[in-house]
């Protein structure tokens, strides 16, 4: 009767845990789709993002008193290097592309799959955003009342977002950044930021191309003691039929020890991508010469296996 | 560029630890049984994700033996992507432990 009891028990709490997974998830995907439509109510970011301070009445400049506490170190907290960490496993990116940006899509990754890509960093350009918000390494954010300052220990690739009511600069002074413009208002604990003014890249390695007309709005929330979430939608009308929305998240790192530290560093400290003529005229590839310069023979290896490689 | 699916092993002994951006590199003098001297490079994450994972360059000085498991290059080179190195103690150390959040 007992052991009876003890798996009777055990089936209702496994049963309970079961469903409110479930519920959550679906609540989870509720919220997803609603953030998705609310892009969509918006033919730019720009109309987006003034509804969004409508909303918040013009939202509340922050004083040195009201400052949220945003310290720390953090990190993705999901989504590896894809950019929308919802994108199932093994399956294609969750944008809805123009016809011209599927076929590059498609290439980019049937290339990938032969062995053969190109990342626009391999040559030490920053990432620039929308692809900064994917990037894997330390983070910190440090926020003041006129600004906020969202950093990435990738080459201190920092964004500045103006929090001081400033607007953005006149269209005809606009010109491509690879961080682009960056104005934003609080609403409570959220800061809402407009993002303009940027270059052409990739949202990532296997993920779709963006162009000089992207645009983004995010809404930086800390929804837990370690946990910032951004919600941001994507406008770019070259690339994008509608908007893309993915909501991404940054966890804060234990630091009991205090060694955790972001330092300057430049993607050229190692030559991941130099090819270099060996004394023989090869290089240090097998199979890999100069154009009818060098024996092809190789001569990678020994002191050079530290160099000219990337993964 | 690396191999997939494909994973070596060679035992040898620490030559150098590049401990750089973006990517470090562990340079290990492998012998073989005819006494012929190869260099293996292994590529790692940059150090403030080696530093997560508890790999500083103090723990690989030169002269360390050690026990390396890598992805190799495909057309063959002595180079491979770090998977594992384990030390004469015991010690696993695995540089994408690095990118663990906790």
């Amino acid at each position: 009767m007992k052991a009876l009891s003890i798996v009777v028990t055990a089936v209702l709490l496994i049963g309970t845990a079961l469903l409110v997974n479930t519920l959550r998830a679906q609540d989870t995907m509720q919220m997803r789709q609603r953030m998705i439509d609310l892009g969509k109510q918006h033919k730019t970011a720009e109309s987006l993002y003034l509804a969004l301070k409508e909303q918040a009445r013009g939202g509340r400049r922050l004083t040195a008193s009201s400052l949220p506490d945003w310290s720390g170190v953090y990190t993705r907290a999901r989504g590896g290097i894809t950019f929308d960490p919802d994108q199932p496993r093994g399956g294609p990116p969750t944008a809805t592309l123009t016809p011209e940006f599927q076929t590059k899509l498609t290439k980019r990754i049937e290339d990938a799959n032969n062995g053969i890509e190109w990342d626009p960093i391999s040559t030490c350009s920053p990432p620039g955003h929308p692809r900064w918000l994917t990037e894997p390494f330390l983070r910190d954010f440090v926020v003041t009342p006129d600004q906020t300052y969202l950093i990435n220990e990738m080459m201190n690739d920092i964004r500045r977002i103006y929090t001081d009511g400033r607007d953005h600069m006149d269209k005809a002074d606009r010109y491509p950044l690879y961080n682009g413009d960056s104005i934003g208002f609080w609403d409570g604990d959220k800061l809402v930021i407009h993002t303009n003014q940027l270059r052409e890249g990739i949202y990532q390695r296997r993920n779709p191309d963006y162009t000089d007309q992207v645009e983004t709005v995010e809404i930086w929330q800390k929804t837990g003691p370690k946990l910032i979430e951004v919600d941001v939608w994507v406008y770019d009308p070259p690339a994008l039929v509608e908007p893309w929305y993915t909501k991404q998240s940054y966890a804060k790192l234990d630091d009991q020890g205090k060694s955790l530290r972001i330092r300057f560093w430049h993607c050229g400290e190692n030559q991941n991508n130099a090819v270099e003529e060996t004394p023989s005229g090869g290089t240090q590839f097998k199979d890999f010469t100069f154009d009818g310069r060098g024996s092809g023979t190789g001569d990678r290896g020994s002191e050079e296996a530290g160099r000219g490689s990337s993964r | 560029m690396f191999e997939q699916t494909k994973q070596i092993t060679v035992e040898g002994v620490v030559k150098e630890f590049q401990y750089s951006n973006p990517h470090s590199w562990l340079l290990v003098d492998v012998t073989d049984k005819n006494g012929k001297v190869t260099t293996w490079g292994f590529e790692a994450e940059g150090p403030s994700t080696l530093q997560r994972a508890g790999i500083r360059p103090s723990v690989f000085p030169a002269g360390t033996k050690v026990t390396m498991t890598g992805r190799p290059m495909k057309d063959g080179t002595p180079a491979a992507i770090w998977v594992l190195a384990v030390k004469d103690d015991g010690k696993k150390y695995d540089p994408r432990a690095g990118f663990a959040v906790k």
